[in-house]
């Protein structure tokens, strides 16, 4: 069997490890895990095997082997819930019912032909529509013909899985955005029209020549501006006028101010009869700044969608238990948000906590690692208390509801993240800030030339302020940043650098500090052996009891068995009795010798070697297991989580650049001082046993130059736990690495695709590399603007010729920020 | 240039029809997904 190490998955394309599961006919099929085989032979029996000719390679994250009990459906209920129904879907005209919902498992290509070909294979589904880059699939179909948990059934043996949609991410956000976009589309079309009836008036056309034609194209701009002034504008003006009653005025104040100011004149010009026009600047202007908040509204959606895959982390359905009047215990699904505080609720092994509440009978293994991206499981017995959306690892417990929903830990964090992303959201443009400014110069500018020629030459004073305002169109300014910004993050996107507001980027040039949470962001974040003494070709057999165990430390332990040299697999019939015992470890017989695995302390006696040996790698912060067989400990493996093999280079070179790298860690002291020193940080950089307040405290004084620095400090904070939340929204940059828990994804301003500390290397050279071609798009711009002003109120332009010259630079702005490179493949 | 007194509603006009058929795609929905299309063109149709 070991000669799979080259082969690669039929359906999903991962290496084949020495586990390889095989077709039930055909031998040449092999896969990784059962899930995989489980989605070849549904697809195969369904006739969808041209799935495989439509998905891409996997490139989104790490696929892992899964194991058996991923193909059990668990509470597909809530889906025919006539209240869900009533509250989610709309009905029809021809009987049918419309239903949006999230889908979890699409990636590519594949994935949306498969999801779209429903129409074909389950009878009364009548369309299937899949947004994939939001995961977003919309269902029509007959309810007298089939119900959503069929369908649930259905897309589950493809590894798909479908939950609602929150309540708070509903329909509100898509119609602002599109509402948003037709002020866009319409702002353009109007600034188009201008310009070209105003090229008219540059190319020679006056009052003097044709007094009729002229007239009807001033009066048309005149017009046409108005309508840009009602739509884009007053979306401006409205913010302008909520700034200044909150005292608080924004760059809405000067933007508006520069719309009104010169509409006002321009208007005032045209019903006189004397003076200037400027409409084609101003309505111009208008359409590019409103793009840039459109652009703006997207992001946050995207934001939006995040805290609503945050939301299907807390399972819909919880096992109440209800007693008759007998007192026989019985167990009911029920949906999660209808238990109440006293409920009895059943968590299974492998189940996720559906409310807060505290351990009634059970001892088992739980995993808060969403919680606090703690991977080591702890163990808990009756008593303890145990938060909803953490899971059950090991064997049932039974709990007693203390909160649930909103009031959970998690419910109020999510909540707080809610909030908190919302404070931060709405950041001033630069092209706002330059915007405003600019017209304001630009205004000022045009009356001086007009004063100064009126003295020197009248008969070519308006000429010079014509060529003037046109060559200062602000259009390549207004683009520089917001396009350099827009196509830098695009190609980071592709590179699996999510980056949700553009004015992050402009802080990543400037970091000083980047606090590095340990667990899971330098290291791998799940359990791996590290270390092993004593019969390690007897210890490597007995793993094979692992097989049956879904504990974290079994796949590390199997791992590092399959890797052991001349290791021979163990056949699955020849081991027997395994029995897991919460807490402790789990025993059983393997080739007929009874077989142990478990904590040191679970061993009546352990060799004094191996307990020496074993207290020293505690002291590390791994965790020693003993291997038994017959009776007596022959074995130690010690267990933790490793360094992932690029983050020594990786800090190294940050150290080069001049950046202060912290290591914060909710770890034991001892562990995050080892791995600090194999990283060569500064011990006073590196702490341990850091609460989720203390992380804040820490960040926050970082911020204020609290650690002895002078010059202001920009900080990063790369972490990956629930727990970072709050550290990750209070540092000027939240970098969320994949892998961790997603709540941080809410919280952060970056998320890393793909695992590792590699991405935040590139991401900093990226921005660097962007910031780069803004402040060329700027200068190139701003250079060509000032230039043309001046030479334009010196009279060495005419007015056609400015016309002519005024699109080159926005032509080379647009090619600066399209060419640029930041993110190399 | 009379024909200018005939031209210049006229291209106003094609604006507007452009601008409402904008309008319309956005009410559609037409823009809230620019990826997935793009994808669901390679599809072959069987039927």
């Amino acid at each position: 069997m070991s000669s799979g190490s080259h082969e690669k998955c039929s359906h999903c394309e991962l290496q084949l490890s020495d586990r390889i599961v095989v077709h039930e006919e055909d031998e040449d099929l092999r896969f990784c895990c059962v899930g995989c085989r489980a989605v070849y032979a549904a697809l195969h029996e369904a006739g969808l095997d041209q799935f495989y000719d439509h998905r891409q390679s996997w490139s989104a994250g790490e696929a892992r082997p899964v194991d058996e009990d991923i193909l059990e459906s668990d509470g597909p209920e809530l889906l025919d819930a006539p209240d869900f129904l009533a509250d989610q879907s709309r009905r029809l005209g021809d009987g049918t019912c419309s239903v949006d919902l999230v889908l979890q498992g699409a990636h590519c290509a594949g994935c949306v032909w498969l999801v779209e070909r429903m129409p074909h294979h389950v009878e009364g589904v009548s369309e299937a529509r899949l947004e994939l880059s939001r995961g977003r699939l919309n269902l029509r179909w007959d309810p007298e013909q089939i119900q959503l948990s069929q369908v649930d059934r259905w897309l589950r043996r493809f590894g798909f899985e479908i939950h609602p949609v929150s309540q708070r991410a509903g329909s509100r956000g898509a119609a602002a955005e599109r509402a948003m976009l037709v002020r866009v589309g319409i702002c353009w079309a109007v600034a188009a029209n201008v310009m070209l009836l105003t090229i008219a008036i540059y190319a020679g056309l006056d009052r003097a020549t044709d007094p009729g034609l002229y007239a009807t194209v001033l009066w048309s701009t005149f017009a046409l501006s108005a309508v840009s002034l009602v739509v884009g504008g007053t979306v401006f003006f409205r913010r302008a006028w909520g700034s200044l009653k909150a005292r608080r005025p924004s760059m809405d104040v000067p933007i508006s101010l520069g719309i009104l100011v010169g509409w006002s004149h321009s208007a005032w010009a045209t019903i006189s009869g004397h003076g200037e026009v400027w409409f084609d600047s101003i309505v111009i202007l208008t359409a590019a700044l409103l793009t840039a908040r459109y652009l703006q509204i997207r992001g946050n959606r995207l934001a939006a969608d995040a805290a609503d895959r945050l939301l299907s982390l807390l399972p819909k359905v919880a096992r109440k238990l209800v007693y008759d009047e007998a007192g026989n215990e019985s167990v009911q699904t029920v949906r999660a948000d209808k238990l109440v505080p006293g409920d009895r609720v059943l968590v299974r092994a492998g189940d996720v906590v559906p409310a807060d509440g505290r351990i009634i009978t059970g001892d088992s293994d739980l995993s808060r690692a969403v919680l606090t991206g703690e991977s080591r499981p702890e163990s808990v017995g009756p008593g303890a208390v145990v938060e909803a959306g953490t899971t059950n690892l090991s064997s049932p417990l039974t709990i007693l509801v203390s909160a649930v929903g909103a009031q959970t830990r998690m419910g109020q964090l999510m909540e707080w993240l809610d909030t908190g992303t919302r404070r931060r959201a709405p950041v001033v443009q630069i092209a706002d800030r330059l915007g405003g400014a600019f017209i304001i110069f630009v205004l000022v500018a045009a009356v001086a030339t007009a004063v100064a020629w009126s003295f020197v030459d009248p008969s070519r004073a308006v000429a010079n302020v014509v060529a003037l305002l046109v060559i200062a169109c602000p259009c390549a300014l207004g683009m520089a940043t917001p396009l350099a910004l827009t196509v830098g993050i695009g190609q980071a996107a592709r590179r699996g650098v999510h980056v949700k507001h553009d004015d992050v980027i402009e802080a990543l040039e400037k970091v000083t500090d980047i606090v590095f949470d340990k667990t899971g962001t330098l290291t791998e974040g799940r359990p791996a052996v590290v270390d092993a003494m004593g019969d390690l070709n007897l210890a490597a057999r007995a793993c094979a009891l692992e097989e049956q165990s879904n504990h974290p430390f079994a796949h590390a332990l199997l791992r590092w068995a399959e890797e052991l040299e001349d290791h021979r697999p163990v056949d699955r019939t020849k081991v027997e009795e395994v029995e897991e015992i919460g807490g402790a470890g789990i025993r059983g017989m393997v080739d007929g010798q009874s077989v142990a695995i478990g904590r040191l302390d679970w061993f009546d006696a352990v060799d004094e070697s191996m307990g020496n040996w074993a207290q020293e790698r505690a002291e590390r912060g791994l965790t020693p297991l003993g291997v038994a067989v017959d009776g007596q400990v022959r074995a130690v493996i010690a267990v933790g989580d490793k360094l992932r093999p690029e983050t020594r280079k990786i800090i190294r070179d940050l150290g080069h650049k001049g950046i202060r790298v912290h290591l914060l860690s909710g770890d034991h002291q001892r562990v995050v001082r080892a791995v600090g020193e194999s990283l060569n940080i500064e011990r006073s950089r590196t702490l341990g046993a850091v609460a989720p307040e203390d992380k804040l405290a820490y960040i926050e004084s970082l911020r204020s130059g609290g650690n002895g620095g002078k010059k202001e400090r920009i900080v990063a904070m790369v972490g990956d736990g629930v727990n970072d939340a709050a550290a990750l929204q209070a540092a000027h940059i939240g970098i969320a690495v994949h892998g961790g828990a997603e709540a941080s994804l809410a919280a952060a301003d970056v998320f890393l695709v793909r695992a590792g500390v590699a991405p935040v290397a590139e991401l900093l050279d990226g921005s660097h590399r962007i910031m780069g071609v803004v402040r060329r798009n700027l200068t190139g711009s701003g250079a060509y603007n000032l230039f043309g002003i001046t030479l334009a109120a010196l009279g060495f332009i005419t007015p056609l010729l400015a016309a002519i010259l005024m699109p080159v630079s926005s032509l080379a702005v647009v090619a600066s920020s399209l060419l640029q490179n930041s993110f190399k493949r | 240039m009379n024909v200018l007194y005939m031209l210049l509603p006229l291209a106003l006009l094609l604006a507007t029809a452009a601008v409402l058929t904008f309008v319309w795609a956005v009410r559609r929905g037409q823009f809230d997904d620019l990826e997935t299309p793009a994808i669901r063109m390679l599809f072959d149709d069987e039927e």
